[in-house]
């Protein structure tokens, strides 16, 4: 007999069910591409372990997603009438209907990445475009309107499109509230489980402790609820918690806050990312990445990785210099860091040093990296005993959990020794704010 | 508009609707700053789209994090809402080196403040979404129909609390343009 649930092995979630018409958007050439396309780009240059692939992570995506919606359209598990009025009638075909939309929106979210999921977009896409566009373009193509007619529930394009990228970036659609929710489920700054997913696995292959929490606890205790029961405040449904979560909705913002500032804004690790944008400025063509399907899906991290493997012993290669810096592993190094005490005289303190250095070494041998975190998280609705209450007022910690921000200047290392006996000689005077002139 | 001369405007609506006795959470300074800058026309630069209690900026909220991450602002919890959004221990920086900025857009700053200030949430969500409709439709539709679209993209936002909302718009507008037309 045929098989209709086909199981994955995967290590963070063991194992991973889709049914034959999920299969199918697997082995489709645009999700195949994500085998090729690192999670966390260069990464493993300074975490070794770190080398798993967008693919595992899309397939878990679409993992934590089917679990949550288990759970919060459970009725069991709404006690509002306003909730109750939004949802889908349970097991309906409409409920059946958006679970299929939910799962394929969270296989197909991350589709439109480009090579080294490079964050450059601004940079290494023409005006106007960036990953999020090309996945939508990508799940409106013929190749894939294919996979979608022949499902046993068909899911709509351009409902696919707006769960897998969310109000943030399909500005030109209206979400109903249900579509708001659902499109929360993968991409909402608290509870998506985009962020769950990659925190997890981000985790594990990089070898450190810091991006776990309960996501067993957590999930199960996930509830649609209005945002206050109160007629001064908003009705509005969203995500949040029942009380018996709020531990592991503290683990899990905490787990963000640790891994951003110990993984993700490494500073060799952003050294090297800015070392591939200039790779990737000088080596194609008029700098930018083609926004072509065909040209997106002919392109991964194998491809990118010969070319500078080639560049780095070609020194006629316009990309030679920066291909050299990483193949050789001489990056640039940190002249200087975002610090507390500099930010309380100037906020602007990082990009200061930066011209400075800039005008003393020239643009060519100094780099600049800045970073806030997007998205406010902390602050949720929470069920207790029958009453809605606010996450912040309810937990001590999350209120203290910091703001991620990292900013640097880098200098080519030759010049680290002499640029930081200037930097500490005129700090103060580089760092001086300007007031506005008009 | 340079990015810190928004914040010393963010900032001082933020004052503003302290002054006037504002829970001033961050739906308090999105709507706000959403008439802010489509009604009294201070060019802020902020795309607003319906999402999160009506208009709400990506960017705005954003722009909020980079406060709290450059201590300009911070949170402050009491129940039973969300947090409020305060001046924090460099506010002062801003204030110092934006004097201009802050004294070109005071006329405005304080009477968004000072008429929505008193505003709880569901009022703010409702009137908001109200400018919203209007904007979008360029007021060529009948009230009627207006109300029936607020309730239909808002479902908790009743009909005739919708009606209402328009109302009020109106009457701001109205208050708005006077300020605007006056030297």
């Amino acid at each position: 007999m045929k098989k209709h649930i086909h199981e994955i092995r995967d290590p963070v979630h063991v194992f991973i069910r889709l049914d034959t018409d999920e299969r199918e958007v697997l082995d489709s050439r645009p999700f195949q591409r994500l085998r090729y396309i690192h999670q966390l780009a260069m990464t493993y240059l300074v975490y070794p372990g770190a080398t798993h692939r967008r693919f595992e992570h899309s397939l878990g995506v679409m993992e934590l997603a089917d679990r949550v919606y288990n759970v919060v359209t459970n009725p069991h598990n709404i006690e509002h009438e306003s909730v109750r009025n939004i949802l889908p009638a349970y097991e309906s075909i409409e409920h059946k209907y958006w679970r299929r939309v939910l799962k394929i929106a969270a296989l197909c979210h991350d589709i439109g990445h480009l090579p080294f999921s490079h964050a450059a977009e601004e940079e290494l896409l023409p005006e106007g475009w960036d990953h999020e566009r090309i996945t939508a373009e990508i799940i409106r193509s013929d190749e894939m309107q294919e996979i979608w007619k022949k499902m046993t529930v068909t899911p709509k394009a351009d409902d696919i499109i707006k769960i897998a990228i969310g109000p943030k970036k399909a500005k030109e659609q209206t979400f109903t509230d249900w579509e708001t929710i659902l499109s929360e489920i993968i991409v909402g700054d608290t509870f998506g489980v985009d962020r769950m997913d990659y925190l997890l696995r981000d985790s594990l292959h990089s070898g450190v402790a810091y991006g776990k929490f309960d996501q067993y606890r957590l999930i199960d205790t996930l509830r649609i609820l209005p945002k206050s029961e109160d007629e001064n405040a908003s009705t509005e449904p969203t995500l949040g918690l029942a009380i018996g979560g709020i531990q592991s909705a503290e683990a899990l913002l905490w787990a963000r806050y640790f891994m951003y500032s110990q993984v993700y804004f490494h500073p060799i690790r952003r050294i090297y990312d800015i070392h591939l944008q200039d790779f990737l400025q000088n080596w194609l063509k008029d700098g930018k990445f083609s926004t072509n399907i065909e040209n997106h899906l002919a392109i991964t991290d194998n491809e990118v990785i010969v070319e500078i493997r080639k560049a780095a012993l070609d020194t006629k290669h316009p990309a030679h210099v920066p291909a050299k810096h990483i193949i050789e592993h001489k990056h640039f190094k940190v002249l200087y860091r975002r610090n507390p005490i500099d930010q309380d005289i100037n906020s602007d303190a990082v990009k200061f040093v930066y011209n400075a250095a800039c005008k003393k070494y020239g643009d060519k041998l100094v780099r600049f990296d800045e970073y806030t975190q997007k998205g406010e998280s902390q602050n949720f609705p929470v069920l207790d005993h029958g009453k809605i209450l606010q996450s912040i007022g309810l937990s001590v910690t999350l209120k203290k959990v910091p703001v991620v921000a990292a900013g640097f200047v880098f200098v080519e290392r030759d010049r680290l020794d002499n640029a930081k006996k200037w930097l500490e000689k005129e700090h103060d005077q580089i760092i001086e704010p300007e007031g506005e002139k008009d | 508009m340079e990015k810190f001369k928004r914040y010393a405007i963010i900032l001082s609506l933020i004052e503003s609707l302290m002054k006037n006795n504002s829970w001033c959470g961050e739906t308090h300074i999105q709507k706000t700053t959403y008439f802010l800058q489509e009604m009294l026309r201070v060019p802020l630069g902020f795309e607003f789209i319906l999402y999160k209690h009506g208009p709400f900026s990506f960017g705005l909220s954003d722009e909020l994090m980079a406060m709290r991450a450059n201590m300009m602002v911070e949170l402050k919890s009491h129940l039973p809402y969300g947090p409020s959004i305060v001046p924090g221990p460099t506010s002062g920086q801003l204030k110092r080196l934006f004097p201009n900025t802050i004294k070109k857009y005071c006329k405005e700053v304080e009477f968004v403040a000072k008429e929505m200030g008193s505003y709880n949430v569901a009022d703010l969500e409702r009137v908001a979404t109200a400018l919203y409709v209007i904007l979008k439709t360029e007021n060529r539709e009948k009230t009627s129909d207006m109300a029936s679209y607020i309730n239909k993209i808002k479902p908790h936002i009743s009909v005739e609390k919708a009606h209402i909302a328009l109302e009020q718009e109106a009457t701001i507008n109205h208050k708005a343009k006077e300020l605007i037309q006056s030297p």
